[in-house]
């Protein structure tokens, strides 16, 4: 019994070690990217030139019951900074009145579209153009999901690249050059993603980001460090590699031919933007075909955070149902051998799916062997203590990286409201989540029905 | 960190201020312009400024900057900064330096262009384009084709900038030798010179080629009559980019005569080859929307019929 015990203890520990050594290693490739990133400012600050070669990009904006916002989502999509672009919304069969709302603000007629079927999707049951602008088309399709509403905007689309995103995304006006500069600078891209970051608190006009300010609200407060940890050091250290799995699908941009020969979204899942991803790195690398995933660290895409716990939750088992679904979906891409499937997928499929698991078994034994005396008080709060100390000391890197390359948040009291949340977080909303991810990863293990998430947002930022 | 920067950005807020205040001046008249001395820390920064004017600035206003320059040795200051080891720094001076079109940096900005960092090399590159356009285009015509690290998009923004007389004989000589590396890059490249000139080369290849990329570049060439054998040849081809460039020559050129070729790629299995197929029907010379409706009222085929109507509802918008 004591040696298995002990077993259990040495195991605990050697996930510890391993997990904070994984993303200390992560932030320690961050930082020549970024450095890099920043002495490129001298040439990307420079006055926009364009050549005719950049590539069109069709903007996929899959929209349900988005009646109240989508009219002036589409607006700000229309002023983007970028030479060639077209916008398909998707209405994904809505039942509130979204399809009313962009007919009358865009002037939309039905027109008879030949409707290219590459990919497999639900029906198509109209395709209307505006009359007020030539790059807007709107599909009026039936209900499917998100992911099927983008393999219908794929099937709609006319460019070679399209970029996938959210209705709600808040953009900036460059985010488009920015996001499609690695399919110019490395013709073997097939994706690209970028930062996305909190707008709570910021101030949206049009919308568009006017001013970065940080919420009142803490939640929200704790979730910007979250998202600097998440994209400052963790993808942009897999990018490194070639090995980012996720690219949000809040914002990001894909060659279209690759995709649909990958078979496009899937339709099945919750976590389609990191299924598509997974899989497209285990298809090329089956295949032998050379390809790059970047990542682009610049925040170039804002979104709304939760503010309640409730929505919150659902959020978060959301996220850790896709991400489960979209690794044992792929699995095959270990025996494709590379950074993705040698380091990538074995460091997520450990320490992002089954983690939560490790981690509460963890908690709980711990406070068991302290309670029946088998380790020390001493040695008990030791363990704590490092366990805090290291998610503190990586949220205050992810701060410092933060401050490095973007600096967004000049004001002393918003670094120090940062660095405070940084501690404050382990104090238990960490716990919290790692409960919420370990439910949802029960809930996939039962093969509970996977439905469209819905995000509750409140938009009192947006003018 | 963030005292340093804070202290930086409030000691050179006033400065860049009065270099902006500057620059503005010299764009009219370099003399007239007070700038005040450099410190060795603030010439990155003033550099950077520097650029951005020069980027947005063309003909006598570009001189004048560069002369302001020149004036107040600063060039000199700029070429010490090329043997740095920081990349912004270097950067930042190889950019002015091609700006100012300094000989002096040539053999150095040579020697950088051949360094195998993409954005070190591809800098250098630019910066001899604006020294010694002509000259550059021939020390780095190997380069812009064998190099994928130099985005096409920025060599293409580049040639536009410096005209089709100055690119077109570069341009000629590279597609006459028609390199076995990097000839799809030259073909790509090959818009940015005088058409006339490159379309006697290009047009060539028709009947000589049989690379689908290269047929497809050269299908782009086609404009007159003579050619239309070879279009209609390639309307037949297995690739779908080639019927798809024959679609569009056809449209292009051609005459009712293409009707029945343009009905066959109008029934392609490849969507895009039926939308360009539709597309040329409706601009085809001689053809009206009564004959196109008809055409589709006659069609059999879903596919054909749904792709021309809409071809045509397009034609009735434009």
């Amino acid at each position: 019994m004591s040696a298995l015990l002990a077993g259990l203890e040495w195991f605990f520990l050697l996930y510890f070690v391993l997990i904070n050594a994984g993303y200390i290693a992560l932030n320690l490739l961050a930082l020549p990217t970024l450095h890099r990133k920043i002495a490129l400012r001298a040439l990307e600050d420079l006055p926009p030139t364009y050549s005719g070669f950049e590539p069109p990009v069709s903007l996929l904006v899959p929209a349900y019951n988005e009646e109240a916002t989508i009219a002036s989502s589409v607006r700000s999509l229309l002023q983007l900074d970028y030479p060639e672009f077209e916008i398909v919304v998707v209405n994904d069969g809505s039942r509130d009145a979204t399809l009313e709302a962009l007919a009358k603000a865009f002037e939309l007629e039905v027109f008879p579209e030949a409707h290219c079927r590459r990919l497999p999707a639900k029906a198509v049951r109209a395709i209307y153009h505006s009359r007020l602008h030539a790059n807007l088309r709107v599909v009026d399709k039936e209900n499917g999901g998100k992911a099927d509403a983008l393999n219908v905007g794929i099937n709609a689309s006319r460019f070679p690249l399209f970029c996938a995103m959210d209705a709600d995304s808040i953009l900036q006006r460059d985010s488009l050059r920015r996001v499609t500069q690695p399919f110019l600078d490395d013709p073997r891209t097939i994706a690209s993603g970028g930062t996305v970051r909190i707008a709570n608190g910021c101030t949206v006009s049009g919308g568009h980001l006017e001013r970065v300010a940080l919420p009142r609200n803490l939640l929200a407060l704790v979730q910007i460090v979250e998202y600097l940890r998440a994209f400052l050091f963790g993808r942009l250290g897999w990018a490194t590699l070639n090995a980012v799995l996720i690219i949000s699908g809040a914002f990001g941009v894909f060659r279209k031919d690759t995709v649909v020969e990958a078979g496009g979204y899937r339709a099945d899942t919750i976590g389609e933007d990191m299924e598509l991803v997974v899989r497209l790195h285990r298809v090329l690398r089956s295949r032998r075909q050379p390809y790059s995933i970047h990542f682009v660290p610049d925040p170039i895409c804002w979104t709304e955070a939760p503010e309640d716990l409730a929505v919150l939750k659902g959020q978060r088992i959301r996220w850790q149902r896709g991400l489960a679904e979209s690794l044992h979906s792929n699995r095959g891409l270990v025996r494709t051998g590379g950074a993705a499937g040698l380091l990538a997928f074995p460091f997520f499929m450990v320490f992002e799916c089954y983690g939560p698991l490790i981690e509460v078994a963890g908690y709980l034994f711990m406070a068991a062997m302290f309670l029946v005396g088998h380790i020390s008080a001493a040695a008990f709060l030791a363990f704590l203590a490092l366990a805090f100390s290291l998610g503190f000391l990586l949220s205050v890197s992810a701060l410092l990286l933060e401050e490095l390359a973007f600096h967004l948040y000049p004001r002393f009291s918003q670094m120090a409201a940062l660095v405070g949340v940084a501690l404050v977080e382990n104090l238990g909303y960490r716990q919290l989540v790692t409960l919420w991810r370990l439910v949802g990863l029960t809930r996939w293990l039962r093969g509970a029905r996977s439905t469209w998430g819905t995000m509750t947002r409140k938009g009192s930022w947006q003018r | 960190m963030r005292l340093w920067r804070l202290w930086r950005e409030r000691t050179l807020a006033p400065r860049i201020e009065a270099w902006r205040q500057a620059l503005h001046v010299a764009m009219d008249d370099p003399l007239a312009a007070r700038l005040p001395p450099l410190a060795t820390l603030d010439l990155p920064a003033f550099a950077g400024l520097w650029n951005h004017f020069q980027e947005s600035v063309r003909g006598p206003a570009s001189d004048n900057l560069a002369r302001l320059l020149r004036e107040r040795g600063i060039d000199a200051r700029l070429l010490a900064l090329l043997g740095r080891r920081s990349l912004r720094l270097r950067l930042t001076a190889i950019t002015a330096l091609g700006h100012l079109r300094e000989e002096r940096a040539w053999t150095k900005l040579e020697a950088i262009a051949r360094e195998p960092s993409s954005v070190t090399s591809f800098a250098a590159a630019r910066a001899l384009l604006r020294i010694e356009p002509r000259r550059a285009l021939q020390v780095l015509g190997p380069s812009i084709l064998e190099r994928e690290d130099w985005p096409l998009t920025r060599i293409g923004t580049i040639l536009h900038e410096l005209g089709p007389a100055v690119v077109t004989p570069a341009l000629v000589t590279l597609l006459v030798s028609r390199p076995r590396r990097g000839l799809e890059r030259a073909i790509k490249l090959a818009r940015f010179g005088h058409r006339h000139r490159i379309s006697t080369i290009v047009r060539g290849w028709l009947s000589s080629s049989e690379d689908p990329e290269v047929i497809v570049a050269a299908l782009d060439y086609v404009e007159d009559a003579s050619d239309l054998p070879w279009a209609r040849g390639a309307a037949k081809h297995d690739s779908w980019r080639v019927r798809m460039a024959a679609a569009q020559a056809l449209a292009r050129v051609g005459s009712r005569q293409e009707l029945a070729a343009l009905l066959e790629l109008l029934r392609d299995p490849v969507w895009w080859v039926r939308y360009h197929a539709a597309q040329a029907l409706t601009s085809l010379h001689g053809l009206e929307g009564e004959e196109l409706e008809a055409l589709r009222a006659g069609t059999r085929d879903a596919f054909a019929s749904d792709m021309l109507a809409q071809a045509l509802a397009e034609m009735r918008r434009r």
